[in-house]
């Protein structure tokens, strides 16, 4: 590591390879290019995985089956199920919709902001994240899905021939571009994740043994040989689906807190709501990456990859994102202050001291405070406090959209004010949402590969400068 | 140290190119350099990662990939535009399947409402360049390509692992087996392996894709037929993958069900229940007679009215529920004297207009607008020689003009040989309108020199 004097650069320019004291590699330890492909392809070709990941999957999979009866009884059934009445017509589905969409958006930024801004930390966490982004984006998708009520006319939502009312989608309505905006983000998040495993698919392909994992990871891999101009060509798209997707994550939260800000209801009708939930958003996605990094670096023993470095770079970005979220909280309150309107006012003056101030203040605590502890380095590098800080962020961001959902419990008409109770099947299918993601992250973990072992090389031979080093 | 031939047993092919190892990604882009340097243009670097100044190295020519993705991201500008400003901007009614657009005026913005198209357009701009860049990756480097000579060298996996090759290929100009072998070597590459094509191996029989496409095609046959049947009309129910309301769990008119005791579907109403508006206690303005004991409303009628209630009701009983009785049962017609004579509502003007305009509305297709029975429809009746026609009687002629008004209504209401009964369309104040209209056009067909005003009678003289 301490080889001063080799010259090494990124994008051509050669620069000399930092001190160790100063500026530490991202990739500890006394690892090459073959111990990283080993460390990483060891996880998914391990016949035996380790005794959590099987525990966690039976409780996971029985949870996520939970939640698919629940859609069974709710299809069958009726909306009827759902706490969701005449003032609240929107309750859980819709809270769990923005919080799954939101975490979702983590996992696009660490892939495409931080890579145009080429912060090399990434490498190690971002395939980690775009997996995270892409099934929180699945169970985003399956309620609005089911929320429609007649789940087998959810097609209506897109645009198409009707031939028998000759009727098309209302393209003004802003809950027609969520469904522009959330399909096309989980669209483009397929894809970004895709292209980026099939080089690392193509390395799994090349050491499997067994005939079955050899064809499916060559299928996969579509004969990836990893020549110089396909890399060429492969660097370009990667580049430029970044470059695409950086737009697409902030337009994506924009478009779905249009939702609510295109209403007419104190409270939502406000211009604050498309950065403060673009923030809100990657708050909560990083926590997300959190809550599954920590104990996923512990079990698959990729700390030498994913350093405590790397968490406390994480924690930072909560922090600031956290403080962004808390300082929009506050400027909501000046803002229907200092606007004069009297309903602003008293949805405001409802959310923190009404009969749910309880939400409110659950919600202030986890967003606001919980993520201040991590100006102090100790807890930054205690995992078990990174861990438990970032289940309080989960926590308060569900917490979020609660108490903006609850709005709509006191609109105009006291006399049409309704209080929300949520039924156990809103519960259950919350639960049910984290069964599913869980269920197919656990899958990712086990047969696909979870941290991008190409683009760490990379960061390894010109960033920790050992290009020149014989391995 | 070099091996010229793969391992294997098998027959080989034709010599596709020389293949060494090197140590790192710096030796790698060093041994291209010398390479090109030396005249080999057919030359390709491997590597787990992408190795930076190869392309310089290599010469590689740039991609065009970027103006591929600009090219989509406008054209999804462009669609996503036009679609949104067809589908809610303009109308072309009658277009066939389904696509005729639709011309939406919400919150009274514009057809055209620009700014509200922004969001979708954005979207979709945003995904055909994603499409460009993934798809323009996968062709541009003629992925997907399964099978690579490459592939059957095992020291070549190491290309994903950590290995760095150099591969150069026989249709280059200046390759030479030997002194191509020598060169690499030179250039320190290690383990230097030909690479032949293979001969042997397994190729999809063409007649699988013969197949293939035909299970496809066919495969699309029922969604499309499903498609096709939903916007046309059927005289057969329609076939639909979810039933929604087609088929609703209740019991419907003149149906049986099995739980009641009688077996009948509809129920009869509870005893003593009366529906609303349907207690006619005033038999001179709802039937047009006079009852046998001269009580208005008659207790016989409202008795049995009641009493019907009480007893089961009996197939033959088509008004056993007794509420809209109109017609008296045959054996209980009222005589002659018991027709009302008076008109049970007030006679105005405004009834006149009334009686006339529903005269014309109803009565005047088959009547005609005189009442002398020459209605358009008894017209064409007699036109078309239709057997079954019966001709209505003239309301000018005796037999008529003699009847009273409660008989008159009576005929209304509940209609008189071929004429069905009108009790059911028109209000009960209508008919009694319509009798008044019809008791003005008789006496305007049978008026004398005395129903004129004597100014008008000197006129007339006048004229003669």
């Amino acid at each position: 590591m301490a080889t001063a004097d080799i010259t090494a650069g990124v994008s051509g320019k050669l620069g000399s390879v930092p001190e160790p004291w100063i500026d530490p590699p991202w990739v500890e330890g006394d690892n090459d290019y073959k111990s990283v492909t080993e460390k990483v392809c060891r996880i998914s070709e391990n016949p035996r995985p380790p005794l959590a990941w099987f525990v966690s999957f039976v409780i996971a999979a029985s949870v996520a089956g939970m939640f698919g009866a629940m859609i069974g009884y709710l299809i069958i059934t009726g909306v009827g199920v759902w706490g969701n009445q005449n003032a609240v017509a929107w309750g859980f589905p819709i809270v769990n919709f923005v919080f799954w969409v939101g975490i979702g958006h983590a996992g696009t930024l660490i892939s495409a902001i931080l890579f145009l801004f080429r912060q090399h930390w990434r490498t190690s966490i971002n395939r980690f994240a775009e997996a995270m982004t892409i099934f929180a984006v699945v169970c985003a998708g399956t309620f609005p899905g089911i929320h429609v009520g007649r789940v087998w006319f959810a097609y209506w939502l897109f645009p198409y021939p009707d031939t028998r009312l000759n009727m098309w989608s209302q393209f003004r309505s802003p809950l027609l571009w969520d469904v522009f905006a959330v399909s096309t983000y989980a669209t483009v998040s397929v894809l970004f994740w895709y292209m980026g495993m099939i080089p690392d698919l193509a390395t799994l392909r090349d050491r499997a043994v067994h005939p079955i994992r050899r064809f499916a990871y060559g299928l996969l891999s579509l004969g990836w040989t990893g020549s110089s101009s396909q890399w060429l060509i492969y660097e370009k798209a990667y580049t430029l689906l970044a470059a695409l997707a950086t737009p697409l994550v902030l337009s994506v939260h924009t478009i779905v807190s249009f939702d609510f800000a295109v209403s007419q209801l104190p409270g939502w009708h406000t211009t604050i709501f498309p950065p403060y939930f673009v923030a809100g958003a990657i708050f909560s996605g990083f926590g997300m990456v959190l809550t599954l990094m920590v104990p996923a670096r512990q079990w698959f023993g990729l700390k030498d990859i994913v350093t405590t470095r790397h968490i406390e770079l994480m924690c930072k970005v909560i922090t600031a994102t956290g403080t962004m979220v808390g300082f929009a909280y506050l400027t909501e309150f000046f803002i229907a202050w200092y606007g004069g309107n009297p309903y602003e006012q008293f949805a405001f003056m409802n959310r923190a001291f009404g009969p749910q101030a309880w939400a409110y203040w659950t919600m202030i605590s986890c967003n606001v405070i919980s993520p201040q502890l991590f100006w102090f380095g100790a807890i930054r590098r205690n995992m078990l406090l990174v861990f438990i800080i970032s289940i309080f962020v989960n926590i308060g961001m569900w917490f979020e959209r609660f108490v903006i959902i609850l709005s709509l419990e006191r609109a105009f008409l006291p006399g049409s004010w309704q209080s929300f109770v949520p039924t156990w099947i809103d519960l259950g299918m919350l639960v049910g949402s984290f069964g599913l993601f869980f269920t197919l992250f656990l899958l990712f973990c086990r047969f696909l590969p979870i941290v991008a072992m190409s683009e760490v090389k990379h960061v390894m031979a010109y960033v920790d400068g050992k290009a020149k080093k014989a391995h | 140290m070099s091996k010229t031939h793969p391992s294997h047993d098998a027959p080989q092919g034709k010599r596709l190119g020389l293949l060494a190892q090197f140590a790192g990604p710096e030796e790698l882009v060093a041994a291209a350099e010398k390479a090109t340097d030396a005249g080999y243009q057919r030359v390709e670097a491997f590597s787990p990662f992408p190795v930076l100044g190869i392309d310089e190295a290599l010469k590689n020519p740039r991609t065009i990939l970027p103006y591929v993705v600009l090219m989509l991201g406008l054209s999804g500008m462009c669609i996503a535009l036009l679609m949104q400003c067809y589908m809610n901007g303009m109308e072309f009614p009658g277009a066939p399947w389904g696509l005729s657009g639709y011309d939406f005026l919400i919150s009274g913005k514009p057809s055209f409402s620009i700014p509200a198209f922004i969001p979708v357009t954005f979207e979709v701009i945003i995904l055909l360049s994603a499409f460009g860049a993934f798809f323009g990756m996968i062709l541009l480097n003629g992925l997907p390509k399964l099978s690579n000579p490459l592939f059957r060298s095992e020291r070549f996996a190491a290309a994903t692992d950590d290995g760095f090759f150099l591969f150069v290929e026989a249709s280059d100009p200046k390759f030479a087996e030997a002194e191509t072998e020598a060169f690499l070597s030179s250039l320190g590459g290690s383990g230097i392996e030909g690479i032949d094509e293979p001969v042997t191996g397994h190729a999809v029989p063409g007649f699988l894709y013969l197949v293939g496409a035909a299970v496809a095609t066919l495969a699309l046959l029922p969604p499309m037929y499903l498609w096709a049947t939903s916007g046309t009309t059927s005289t057969v129910p329609r076939i639909s993958f979810f039933k929604d309301m087609e088929n609703q769990p209740k019991v419907k008119p003149q149906t049986t069900f099995a739980l009641f005791k009688d077996g009948r579907g509809m129920r009869v109403a509870v005893p003593g229940t009366v529906a609303r508006g349907g207690l006619k206690d005033d038999a001179k303005l709802y039937f047009g007679y006079e009852p046998e004991d001269g009580f208005v409303g008659g207790p016989r009628r409202i008795e049995a009215m009641l009493a019907s209630y009480s007893v089961q009701p009996v197939a033959d009983g088509p008004d056993a529920d007794g509420a809209d009785s109109a017609t008296p049962p045959a054996a209980d017609q009222p005589k002659e004297e018991n027709w009302v004579t008076e008109f049970p509502v007030k006679v105005t003007k405004e009834l006149m207009e009334r009686g006339q305009q529903r005269f014309n509305i109803h009565c005047a297709v088959c009547h005609g607008l005189d009442g002398g029975g020459m209605g358009l429809v008894t017209k064409r009746a007699l036109e078309l020689e239709q057997g079954t026609w019966t001709q209505p009687t003239s309301v000018h002629a005796e037999s008529v003009v003699e009847q009273p008004v409660g008989k008159l209504f009576n005929t209304i209401s509940n209609g008189v040989r071929k004429m069905p009964g009108y009790k059911e369309h028109i209000a009960v104040e209508d008919r009694w309108a319509i009798v008044l209209y019809l008791r003005a056009i008789q006496r305007s067909q049978l008026a004398t020199a005395d129903d004129l005003p004597k100014d008008k009678l000197i006129e007339l003289s006048n004229l003669n």
